[in-house]
C-alpha cells in the first residue's frame, strides 16, 4: 500500500509536471475535505444537526443523494427482516 | 415466495465481498441475457456457477433515460413476471418505483439471508460494512451504519 502510493504520488506529479511535495498537499486537502464531507453526512443522518445547516456544510446535492440512499438502506432493512 | 431479477451491480457487489451466494435467499433468481452479457463484458463470477438461476430474455424492453441496458431489461422482466427487482442504482430503483415494481439492493438480499437463517446478525452487519468499504458501491457510510442500527435493533 505504501508503495503504491509512493509510486502514485511521483507518477502524477511527473504528469503534472510539479513537485511530489505539492501533490502531497492536494492529496491531504481532499482527503480532510472528503472526511468532512462524511463527519457532516453522519451528523445529518443522525439528526445532531439539521438539513439547513447540512446542505449549508456540504451543499444540497450531497444532502439529497444521502437521504436518497437512506431511504433506499430503510426499505431494503425492513424487506429484509419482514419477507 | 420471492422470485427477483439481479441487475449486474447485487452480482458484483455481492461477489466483491464473497457473498453471491447470499442470493440464494430468494426462492427463483432470473438474471436476463444482457445482464449476463454485461458480466461477460468483465468478468463473470465464478461463484455465479454455484448459484440456482434462470437466464431470461426481457420480452419487449423500452429504453429509459439514465438506465444502460441490463438495468432496463431487468426492469423489463420483474415488471412481466411481477417479481423483485433487485438493483443498487438509484436511479434504476426510481425507475422501477414510477412504475410499481418491488425494488431492492445488495442490502435487502443480505438482511433476507439473515431473516432466512443463512447469516449471524453479527456476520450480517459485517457483510453490510463490508459493502461500503470494500466494494465498487458508492454508499455514504452514516447510512450504511443507519441500516445496521436498524438491523440491531430488530428482533427476529
Amino acid at each position: 500500500m505504501a508503495t503504491d502510493l509512493t509510486e502514485r504520488v511521483q507518477e502524477i506529479a511527473e504528469a503534472r509536471g510539479i513537485p511530489e511535495s505539492e501533490i502531497l498537499e492536494q492529496a491531504l486537502e481532499r482527503g480532510v475535505e472528503d472526511l468532512w464531507i462524511d463527519l457532516v453526512l453522519s451528523r445529518y443522518v443522525n439528526d445532531e444537526i439539521d438539513r439547513e445547516t447540512a446542505i449549508e456544510l456540504v451543499g444540497r446535492d450531497r444532502v439529497k443523494r444521502a437521504e436518497r440512499e437512506l431511504q433506499a438502506v430503510e426499505d431494503d432493512v425492513r424487506w429484509g427482516l419482514s419477507a | 415466495m420471492i422470485v427477483a431479477v439481479a441487475d449486474t451491480g447485487p452480482l458484483i457487489h455481492l461477489d466483491e465481498i464473497d457473498a453471491l451466494q447470499l442470493l440464494s435467499a430468494v426462492d427463483g433468481l432470473l438474471i436476463p441475457q444482457t445482464v449476463y452479457e454485461e458480466l461477460e463484458a468483465g468478468t463473470v463470477p465464478s461463484a455465479l456457477n454455484h448459484l440456482e438461476y434462470e437466464l431470461v430474455e426481457a420480452e419487449e424492453t423500452e429504453s429509459i433515460v439514465d438506465l444502460d441496458p441490463g438495468e432496463t431489461a431487468s426492469l423489463a422482466v420483474a415488471s412481466e413476471r411481477s417479481a423483485v427487482f433487485l438493483t443498487d442504482d438509484l436511479a434504476a430503483r426510481d425507475a422501477a418505483e414510477d412504475v410499481n415494481v418491488e425494488v431492492h439492493g445488495s442490502i435487502g438480499v443480505i438482511v433476507l439471508a439473515y431473516t432466512r437463517g443463512e447469516l449471524t446478525k453479527s456476520k450480517a452487519s459485517k457483510l453490510m460494512r463490508a459493502l461500503q468499504t470494500e466494494t465498487s458501491l458508492f454508499i455514504t457510510d452514516a447510512v450504511v451504519e443507519r441500516g445496521i442500527t436498524l438491523l440491531d435493533e430488530s428482533t427476529r
